[in-house]
């Protein structure tokens, strides 16, 4: 079951519009590679505009969350919408079996399309200068950071008809914003998370990339925002109701 | 169909004091009935409830009081209740990528069908839609779609079956193959129940019905004994003729007429029996040697029918 949910769900999130909306936003860091690389002077500044700008304040601050947003909210949201998540709840399946299978299939799309944008805006501004580390970093980061932003937002999709606002409420204002001005509430934000692994990993140097959190703390919350994400939405699926309210 | 308290253990369905409710609407109120293997119509106009009565025996919707019990279990929060249930929703949608045949084959082998490709193809022969089985299914006709769906429900052969609205865009050929389809499986011992908000489907497949009305059984039990109830309820007519006081003076003497109204240059005439009064009015009229000029039945839509069953 959970194999025929994800190969669904891959299908139905590659024909939608959206999708196509996401590519294009994701092209928006090779451009920015692509400017600098056309730019630059002095390749001293290369790792740092690397780790910054394209993989930190593009990738991770702005594709990998409107991604994972888009697709995981849409991967159940749109099912419930349309009426066709009858098709799936009818059948003798255990409700894990199809929560996996949405969240394995938003968690891949977004990898695949923010981890393309990211490796290539990445190579083209380091252009083979060294650093590798500090994508392969970013890779691992992104990784496991898309994985955690799926499994909330396809918990928020079966909460509210309203997720993708939401979302957005939580990933451009909660955590783009008010950590900026609140320190201590950065300890509830996938961002912060995503961006410790991404700075343990890459072993960067504090000039080049300096996150806020402790790697070992992210680590532990991004698994348990994770387990929690996915097993509340097994829980609410099994008690889940069709809308038919006159 | 042992109608009303049904609470006989061997009934495929049984609905006992069931009510729903979505804040402050009551969309079904206190409905109680056990059905047995056979064809069963739930008859009833749009927002009568029907949806929201299919969807807590298929065990989408819990009651809000009540007990729902399909093949003796609960199928609320019950995924394995759907190895022997089946529901063909009233939604069109279906998913627009794939073909008829990849959607059909999609439910058995999410139904675990050792040979998914074989019950596909069975189910798809059953609702004549092999023909059309290779084409996307965003490119299906309303009927067809219809069709596909009742394919998918079919193909792991379920005990109890409930359709919402399935006669809904198929042409009459469509309609009466389903009709026929469903009285086999009927015939095989399986339960089949399907909403209508349409007289005529249900009087010529369920010979039980249930008439659900604002959220409550207005009747239950055999069709003909229903319809009976329908057609000699009271009859409004009003009529318009050359001679309205000397019509109205005649059909007072009519039998079938038991109140009559005389006023603002026309007469409104009250029957118990619309077929004897069909007749007698023109012979009526023709013994005074009166006009006809308009002979217009009152509150004839299927709302004031349904009303008449749940006030009477």
């Amino acid at each position: 079951m959970t194999w025929l949910v994800l190969t669904l769900t891959l299908r139905q999130l590659l024909g939608q519009k959206r999708t196509l909306f996401l590519a294009a936003v994701g092209l928006l860091p090779v451009l920015a590679a692509i400017i600098f690389r056309a730019a630059a002077e002095g390749d001293e500044s290369a790792a740092e505009f690397a780790a910054q700008v394209v993989l930190n304040a593009l990738v991770i601050n702005i594709l990998l969350p409107l991604t994972a947003l888009v697709l995981a909210t849409a991967a159940l949201g749109s099912e419930i919408e349309d009426g066709t998540i009858v098709y799936l709840l009818s059948k003798p399946a255990e409700r894990w079996r199809i929560i996996a299978g949405k969240l394995l299939a938003a968690w891949g799309a977004t990898a695949v399309l923010v981890l393309a944008s990211a490796v290539i805006g990445g190579l083209v501004t380091l252009a083979g200068e060294g650093e590798s580390r500090l994508l392969v970093g970013f890779v691992v980061a992104i990784a496991v950071g898309s994985l955690a932003y799926s499994s909330v937002f396809v918990l928020l999709s079966l909460v509210t008809s309203r997720a993708l606002f939401v979302g957005l409420a939580y990933a451009f204002i909660w955590e783009a914003v008010i950590t900026n001005f609140a320190p201590g509430v950065q300890r509830f934000s996938i961002r912060e998370f995503t961006a410790s692994i991404a700075e343990a990993v890459g072993d960067t140097t504090p000039w080049v990339f300096d996150a806020d959190l402790g790697t070992t703390y992210s680590v532990i919350l991004l698994v348990v925002v994770t387990a929690v994400g996915a097993g509340l939405a097994v829980r609410r699926l099994s008690r889940f109701e069709l809308s038919e309210a006159p | 169909m042992s109608a009303e308290e049904g609470t006989a253990p061997e009934a495929a369905v049984e609905v006992v004091d069931v009510s729903r409710w979505y804040g402050n609407v009551v969309a079904v109120n206190g409905i109680s009935f056990a059905l047995d293997p056979g064809v069963t119509g739930l008859l009833g106009p749009n927002g009568a409830g029907k949806t929201t009565l299919l969807n807590m025996i298929a065990g989408f919707l819990k009651p809000s009081v009540g007990d729902v019990r399909v093949l003796g279990e609960s199928s609320f929060g019950n995924p394995d209740i759907y190895r022997r249930v089946a529901l063909v929703p009233e939604r069109e949608a279906v998913y627009d990528f794939q073909t008829g045949h990849q959607f059909v084959q999609m439910s058995a082998r999410m139904h675990g069908l050792p040979d998914a490709g074989d019950a596909a193809l069975r189910a798809l022969h059953m609702v004549e839609m092999v023909g059309d089985a290779d084409r996307a299914t965003g490119g299906y006709s309303k009927g067809m779609k219809q069709r596909i769906k009742i394919a998918a429900a079919l193909v792991h052969d379920p005990e109890v079956l409930l359709l919402d609205e399935p006669f809904n865009g198929m042409d009459p050929r469509q309609r009466l193959q389903m009709m026929e389809l469903l009285g086999r499986m009927a015939d095989q011992g399986r339960t089949i129940l399907f909403s209508s908000h349409i007289l005529e489907e249900v009087e010529r497949l369920g010979e039980n019905v249930l008439v659900v009305v604002a959220g409550r059984l207005a009747a239950s039990g055999d069709f003909r004994a229903i319809r009976k109830l329908m057609t000699d309820r009271p009859h409004t007519i009003t009529i318009r003729s050359s001679d309205n006081r000397g019509l109205a003076r005649t059909l007072m003497a009519e039998e079938s007429v038991f109140g009559i109204e005389l006023t603002d240059g026309k007469i409104v005439v009250r029957t118990n029996e619309l077929g004897a009064f069909t007749s007698a009015a023109p012979r009526a009229a023709q013994e005074v040697g009166a006009s006809l000029f308009e002979v217009r039945p009152e509150d004839e839509s299927l709302e004031s029918v349904f009303d008449y069953l749940v006030t009477r």
